[in-house]
């Protein structure tokens, strides 16, 4: 069947904003640029623990006071915590549990990781700065 | 009496005539049961039988009517009217295939994928029918029936924008018959399979987008068959190379 | 060739567990660390309301530091491998090689950095 082409096919290949064309698609593109922000935190971190390193104590804590490095941060917040529930509503999609005669669904798992991850922040700060 | 009329604009591309696709029009009596499929024949039958498209069962089962309606792809005998917003309906080929004519795409790229990961029990050796056949408990059978469901209708392939960037990636459906018969227990072939599924253009290159599972007619949730066969490959590749020799 | 794409592909089998480690890593961990540093610290909320500053994370224990460490180490990785990715998916997909280099040298000497402070602040005493 395949080598009967007389007449040209119409090839279709995406174009780059192919994640334009519905609400599903976008949300994806979304939730991937979050890791943008993930990475770019991690970057001004290090980049603060430069500071110290090179200069003083007192230059990083004065970094983390900048303004715009508050501002920046509370972005990547944003984004990081849009991360942490789409992440949680995946573990859900791809570990459905069976209990008796039904599965659990990726809302679940995603309230169960939400609780996790408040108590595993709790246990943090209690056990690095606290005590 | 006016009757109540449904639009259905179609892409046509007779590629013996036309170098681009374009829209055509067509008005259809609509009645509150019809579907898709029932306004494409009634075109074909009454207005122009010139209209080419696939299609079989008109129920659901033989996966041969896929098409993206209003965007989104669908199988077209599964399509109710009533469950479009206004009474225009705009059905175009499945989105990511050459198209041949009309609604009809080109399958080669998946009937290749589909024979490439050996859809077949594979056995070490096989045993002779007098010797019994081969058991298969009801848990056995529930870790990979779902995935058995495929109709090959390559809806998961039209709404995959990872297969629709890279035509190499070997997409949603092939994956999770892949899964399908490394999960049945009567399956001796990972050594076969693997290879082909943890291969960079295998599972590798799905990024969880989840539209296969969403568009799915038989919820074959081939996104969670991708998932759990990149766990099988990354346990696997830790394996090689922690225990070089041993452990199967 | 196929000896070698069977290497590449367990390769980035390997790559990609380190991947889904660091988005656990970025989904419980990281939250906290950028409320410490964003919210906390700067506006003197709990727990920076007494007398430790945000500096006693990384000094004041072994574990703090390590915690530092698995955090952006973790998340550094996670976010440059799916940002990569995630360009290839906006048209630069014939520029994967170059894009992935780019990205394993940024985490790679992102963590190198990162490491070499806290070890030489845990050598030298900074960190008790």
């Amino acid at each position: 069947m395949g080598d009967n082409k007389r007449y040209p096919e119409l090839k279709r290949r995406l174009s780059p904003g192919w994640w334009t064309a519905s609400r599903h698609y976008a949300m994806y593109m979304i939730r991937e640029w979050t890791s943008l922000f993930v990475a770019l935190y991690s970057l001004v971190f290090i980049y603060g623990l430069s500071l110290w390193a090179m200069g003083s104590r007192a230059d990083f804590l004065n970094f983390l006071k900048n303004p715009a490095i508050i501002g920046f941060s509370l972005v990547a917040l944003v984004f990081t915590m849009y991360h942490a529930v789409t992440w949680f509503y995946l573990l859900g999609a791809i570990s459905p549990i069976k209990i008796g005669r039904s599965k659990t669904k990726p809302w679940q798992a995603l309230v169960l990781n939400l609780v996790l991850l408040v108590i595993v922040s709790y246990l943090a700060i209690w056990l690095l700065i606290l005590r | 009496m006016s009757q109540d009329i449904a639009t259905i604009r179609v892409t046509r591309y007779r590629p013996e005539k036309d170098s681009k696709p374009y829209f055509q029009e067509y008005k259809v009596p609509y009645r509150h049961d019809m579907v898709v499929l029932d306004a494409l024949n009634y075109i074909k039958a009454e207005m122009d039988g010139s209209l080419t498209y696939r299609w079989s069962c008109r129920m659901g089962v033989c996966g041969s009517c896929g098409a993206n309606i209003d965007g989104e792809p669908k199988l077209t005998c599964a399509s109710f009217l009533h469950d479009f917003k206004g009474r225009t309906i705009t059905v175009e080929p499945m989105a990511n295939f050459p198209v041949v004519k009309d609604l009809v795409v080109d399958m080669e790229d998946f009937m290749e994928k589909l024979v490439k990961i050996k859809p077949w029990i594979i056995r070490e050796k096989e045993t002779l029918p007098e010797q019994g056949e081969y058991k298969q408990s009801a848990q056995e059978l529930e870790r990979y029936s779902q995935f058995s469901s495929c109709i090959n209708c390559m809806l998961c392939y039209a709404a995959c924008p990872i297969y629709g960037l890279n035509e190499k990636f070997l997409g949603p459906a092939a994956t999770a018959l892949a899964y399908r018969y490394i999960e049945d227990s009567r399956d001796q072939g990972k050594d076969v399979r693997f290879p082909i599924v943890h291969e960079m253009e295998g599972v590798w290159e799905c990024t969880l987008v989840g539209e296969c599972s969403v568009v799915c007619p038989k919820g074959v949730d081939p996104m969670l068959a991708i998932q759990k066969t990149k766990i099988l490959g990354a346990t696997n590749a830790i394996k090689s190379i922690l225990m070089p020799r041993g452990g199967r | 060739m196929k000896v070698e794409s069977h290497k590449v592909a367990r390769l980035h089998a390997i790559l990609w567990g380190i991947f889904s480690l660091g988005g656990m890593i970025a989904a419980f961990l990281l939250p906290v660390l950028i409320y410490l540093t964003a919210i906390a610290y700067p506006f003197n909320l709990w727990p920076f309301n007494g007398t430790r500053d945000i500096g006693f994370l990384i000094t004041g224990h072994r574990l703090g530091a390590l915690f530092i460490f698995v955090t952006i180490a973790g998340s550094l990785y996670h976010g440059i491998f799916r940002f990569q990715s995630a360009l290839t998916e906006v048209g630069l997909l014939r520029y994967r090689r170059a894009l992935e280099a780019v990205g394993y040298f940024i985490i790679f000497v992102g963590i190198i950095v990162l490491g070499y402070y806290l070890a030489t602040w845990y050598l030298n005493g900074t960190i008790s």
